[in-house]
C-alpha cells in the first residue's frame, strides 16, 4: 500500500506540475535538421530491452565511439525490461512531461496520442534525412506505423515468429504438422491422449496467449480486422471474431495448453518445451540461440523443427505472412532534439546494422547479413531464411493494438474462457462491451 | 495523557515544537496525496490529456456500471477475512500454547517470526512454486503423498481456489508479528489473578474467556486494527502471484486501482477508487472499536 500512496503522490505532483508547466516549448517534429552548433552533454535512453542483450551492447559501444570525438557526451541506457514495468514508467514520464531524449515505445494508442501531441519526431522524415530509409526491411517498418501509416518509432530488431515442434512427440501422437489453423484442436486432443503436453505457454505475461486469438482473424479477415474492432468499427459478435472465439474455447477445450499455465512463466514454458515434455511451443527468432544451437539438450535437439502460422481455408492472407515483429521501436523526444541527438543518431543508426547482424540476429534492414554463429543448428539458417520470402501484410500483436483498459480485459477473459470458466457468449458480450465504453476514449 | 504531566518541567509548546515536524511529514506523505486524490477523482484525465472536470461522474461509473470494481470488492473482502483469521485466530492459539510451554519459547517465537522478515518478492515466488502443479509443487506433491490425489490442482490457475490461494502467504507471513504482541501481552496477565480463579475451580476455558481475554482486550483490538488495516491495504502477494488473475478471480481493490492508475492511465477513476479504499478503512476501523468497545462496555 506503502508503494500506491507513493505511486498516488508521484501522480499528485504530476497533476501540480502539469498544471504549473503545461506550455513547455517543442521542436517542430517535422524539422529532422536542426541546425547550430553540435554541443556535447549526456543524454539518456529509457528503454524496455534485455540488460544484456544485443541492442543495448552495441549502442554502449557506439556511443563511446562517438564520445571519442565529442568528449562530455554520454549514452546513458536506462533499461526495464519487464514490459508492463516498464509501460507504467513512460507513461508516468510522458504524464510529467519528463521523456528523455530517446524513449522505446510500441505503436500503441498512447504512443499516437503523444505523437498527436507533437511530442515525438517524425521518424520518416528523420530516417529519411539520413538517407537510410531505403535500407529498412518495409516490414520492420510497417511494424511500427501508425494505423494511419505514420511513423514515429524506429525499429532495432526484426523477428519472426514460428511455431516449434518436437517431430518425435508429433509421431507418437500419430499428428502431422497442421496444414489449416482448424486443425490445431484436433491435434491437441490426439497428443493428450498420447499424454504428450500439446502446447507450451507462458500465461504469466498474458501476451503468448493474446498472440493465439489474433490468428483466426488474420487469417479469416485479414489486417484490417484488429484495426477496426479496437476502434469498435467491428466486433467480436461479427464472423471473423466469433470463428476465434469460439477456436479458443476449442483449444482450451481440446487441453491444447499445459495445466496451469496461467501462473506459469516465461522460462517454465521453454524448459517443458526444451526437456521434450510438450510439442509446441509458439515463439520468435529471439530464442534462435536456445532454440537452434548446441546450447539445446542433445536428446531433442535433432527432433526440433519449425512450422510457420498456418493458414485456413479461403484465407484472406497468405502463408509467408504471419507475425514478423521488429521489437519495441525507440522514438525521438521533439522537445529535446537538437543537433546533436541529430548527429549521433546519424553516427549510430549507419553503423548499428552490421554490428547487430554480427551477433546472429536478423537486423531491421537488409544491407547486412546476418552472421550464423558456429555453434548453430541447420535450423538456424532456416529461421533465417523465412525473413527473405515474407509477404506485404503481417500479423499484429493485440496487446500494442487495443487500448490499455479493453487489453487488460481482454488477456483476463481470454484465460477463463480457454480455461473453460465463461462461455463464448459471455466472453464476446463482455469484450464487446468493455470496447465500446474504453475505444472512444483512446481513438476519437 | 496530559504533555505538563508527562514532561513536568517542559513546556506545552516545546512539546508542541517537537510534535510539528512529525505532524507535517505526515501531512504531506500521507493526507496532501489522500486530499490530492479525493480532487483528482472529479476530473477525467489519463496524465497526457488535458483534465476535464467529469463532477462525479466517476463515482456513478464506480457505484453502479463497474462490474469488476464490485469484484475486486468482495474479493477484498474475502482476502481480509482469512488474513484475519489466520494472522489473529493463529496467533492467539499460538501465543496461548507458548505460555503454558515451558521450555524452548525463545526457539518457536523466532521460528514464527521468521516469515515476517523475508522479502514479499521471496514470498510470492515460493508460494508460486508451492503450488504449481507441473512442474508438480510442494502442496501438490503433499497431497499425492498421504493419498489425496484427488485433490491435486493447480491453486493459482483454478478460479475456485485461487483468492485462497493467495490469501494464506500473507496471513501465514505475519501471524509470528501478532503472535509476538499478543504473547507479550498474555505474559502480562497477573499470575494471582489466574490463581485465585483456578483455585475458584474455572476451567482452562473459562479461565481463558474471562480472565486472559478482557484482560488482553486493548492489545486485541490494537492487533486488529493493525491487521485489518494491512488487510485491507493488501496488494504486493496478489499483484506477485496472480496479478489479479485468472480473470478477476484474485482481483483486489488495491490491485485494480493500481492497474486503473498505471495500466489503464485512467488516473481520474483510479482515484476514485483509491478514495472508497481510505473510506473502507476507517469505517472498517470505527466498526472495530465499536463492536469491541460495546462488548468491553456489555
Amino acid at each position: 500500500m506503502k508503494k500506491i500512496f507513493r505511486a498516488a503522490a508521484a501522480a499528485a505532483v504530476t497533476a501540480l506540475a502539469l498544471t504549473a508547466c503545461g506550455g513547455a516549448s517543442s521542436t517542430d517534429p517535422s524539422n529532422v535538421s536542426p541546425t547550430g552548433e553540435i554541443k556535447a552533454r549526456e543524454i539518456s535512453w529509457l528503454l524496455s530491452r534485455p540488460a544484456d542483450g544485443a541492442v543495448i551492447n552495441i549502442m554502449k559501444k557506439l556511443a563511446e565511439d562517438y564520445a571519442k570525438d565529442h568528449p562530455g557526451f554520454e549514452l546513458n541506457l536506462i533499461t526495464t525490461p519487464d514490459r508492463p514495468s516498464y509501460i507504467q514508467k513512460l507513461e508516468t514520464l510522458a504524464a510529467a512531461n519528463k521523456l528523455p531524449e530517446l524513449f522505446d515505445t510500441d505503436a500503441t494508442p498512447f504512443a499516437q496520442q503523444l505523437a498527436k501531441q507533437g511530442k515525438m519526431m517524425d521518424a520518416e522524415q528523420l530516417l529519411k534525412s539520413l538517407d537510410i530509409y531505403d535500407t529498412y526491411r518495409p516490414g520492420a517498418l510497417d511494424y511500427q506505423r501508425f494505423d494511419d501509416g505514420s511513423l514515429y518509432m524506429i525499429p532495432f530488431q526484426f523477428e519472426l515468429e514460428f511455431i516449434w515442434y518436437n517431430k518425435a512427440l508429433l509421431e507418437k501422437a500419430g499428428v502431422a504438422v497442421p496444414a489449416s489453423l482448424d486443425d490445431i484442436p484436433a491435434m491437441c486432443t490426439a497428443l493428450r491422449s498420447a499424454g504428450i503436453t500439446p502446447i507450451a505457454i507462458d500465461g504469466q505475461d498474458q501476451w503468448p496467449l493474446e498472440r493465439y486469438i489474433a490468428y483466426q482473424p488474420f487469417r479469416e479477415a485479414g489486417p484490417e480486422f484488429v484495426q477496426e474492432l479496437k476502434k469498435g468499427e467491428a466486433k467480436f459478435s461479427d464472423p471473423a471474431g466469433q470463428k476465434t472465439v469460439n477456436w479458443m474455447a476449442e483449444l482450451g477445450k481440446a487441453k491444447c495448453f499445459q495445466d496451469g499455465f496461467s501462473a506459469q512463466g516465461y522460462s517454465d514454458a521453454q524448459n517443458q518445451f526444451t526437456s521434450g515434455q510438450a510439442a509446441m511451443y509458439n515463439i520468435g527468432t529471439w530464442e534462435l540461440p536456445s532454440l537452434a544451437t548446441d546450447k539445446l539438450d542433445p536428446a531433442v535437439r535433432n527432433d526440433i523443427d519449425f512450422f510457420t502460422l498456418p493458414t485456413t481455408a479461403g484465407s484472406a492472407t497468405a502463408a509467408n505472412e504471419f507475425v514478423s515483429p521488429s521489437g519495441i521501436g525507440m522514438a525521438v523526444n521533439a522537445k529535446t532534439y537538437d543537433p546533436l541527438v541529430s548527429d549521433f543518431l546519424k553516427f549510430a543508426l549507419e553503423k548499428y546494422p552490421a554490428e547487430y547482424a554480427a551477433t546472429g540476429a536478423l537486423s531491421p534492414t537488409t544491407d547486412v547479413e546476418t552472421v550464423v554463429p558456429a555453434n548453430a543448428t541447420p535450423l538456424y539458417q532456416k529461421a533465417l531464411d523465412q525473413a527473405d520470402g515474407l509477404g506485404s501484410k503481417q500479423a499484429m500483436p493485440w496487446d500494442t493494438q487495443l487500448d490499455p483498459t479493453t487489453n487488460g480485459r481482454l488477456q483476463q477473459e481470454l484465460v477463463l474462457l480457454v480455461q473453460g470458466n465463461i462461455t463464448p457468449e459471455q466472453f464476446t458480450e463482455t469484450m464487446d462491451k468493455t470496447i465500446a465504453q474504453n475505444a472512444p476514449k483512446f481513438f476519437k | 495523557m496530559q504533555p505538563n504531566r508527562m514532561l513536568p518541567n517542559r513546556s506545552r509548546t516545546s512539546v508542541l515544537v517537537f510534535l510539528l515536524p512529525p505532524l507535517l511529514l505526515y501531512g504531506a506523505a500521507v493526507l496532501f496525496p489522500i486530499l490530492q486524490s479525493l480532487f483528482l477523482s472529479f476530473f477525467s484525465w489519463n496524465g497526457i490529456s488535458d483534465m476535464e472536470f467529469v463532477g462525479v461522474d466517476n463515482y456513478v461509473r464506480m457505484f453502479v456500471a463497474d462490474d469488476i470494481f464490485w469484484r475486486a470488492f468482495l474479493n477484498a473482502l474475502v482476502y481480509l477475512a482469512i488474513c484475519l483469521v489466520l494472522q489473529l485466530g493463529g496467533a492467539l492459539v499460538v501465543a496461548s500454547l507458548l505460555t503454558s510451554l515451558r521450555r524452548g519459547r525463545e526457539l518457536i517465537k523466532t521460528l514464527y517470526l521468521l516469515p515476517a522478515v523475508i522479502s514479499t518478492v521471496a514470498i510470492a515466488f515460493l508460494f508460486v512454486r508451492i503450488y504449481s502443479l507441473e512442474p508438480v509443487g510442494l502442496l501438490n506433491q503433499l497431497f499425492h503423498w498421504v493419498g489425496l490425489g484427488s485433490l491435486e490442482r493447480p491453486w493459482l490457475s483454478d478460479v475456485n481456489t485461487v483468492l485462497a490461494a493467495v490469501s494464506a502467504p500473507e496471513g501465514w507471513r505475519f501471524t509470528g508479528l501478532y503472535m509476538l504482541i499478543i504473547y507479550a501481552a498474555l505474559l502480562a496477565v497477573p499470575k494471582e489473578l489466574e490463581e485465585a480463579a483456578v483455585l475458584d475451580g474455572a476451567s482452562r476455558w473459562t479461565l481463558f474467556t474471562k480472565i486472559r481475554f478482557p484482560y488482553i482486550r486493548p492489545v486485541w483490538i490494537t492487533t486488529t486494527i493493525m491487521a485489518t488495516t494491512y488487510g485491507l491495504r493488501g496488494f504486493d502477494i496478489p499483484y506477485l502471484m496472480t496479478n489479479g488473475g485468472p480473470g478477476q478471480s484474485s482481483e483486489l481493490l488495491t490491485t485494480y486501482m493500481y492497474k486503473t492508475a498505471f495500466t489503464s492511465t485512467d488516473f481520474g477513476y483510479a482515484s476514485t477508487i483509491s478514495v472508497f479504499i481510505v473510506v473502507e478503512c476507517l469505517v472498517a476501523v470505527g466498526l472495530i472499536l465499536f463492536l469491541l468497545k460495546r462488548k468491553a462496555d456489555a
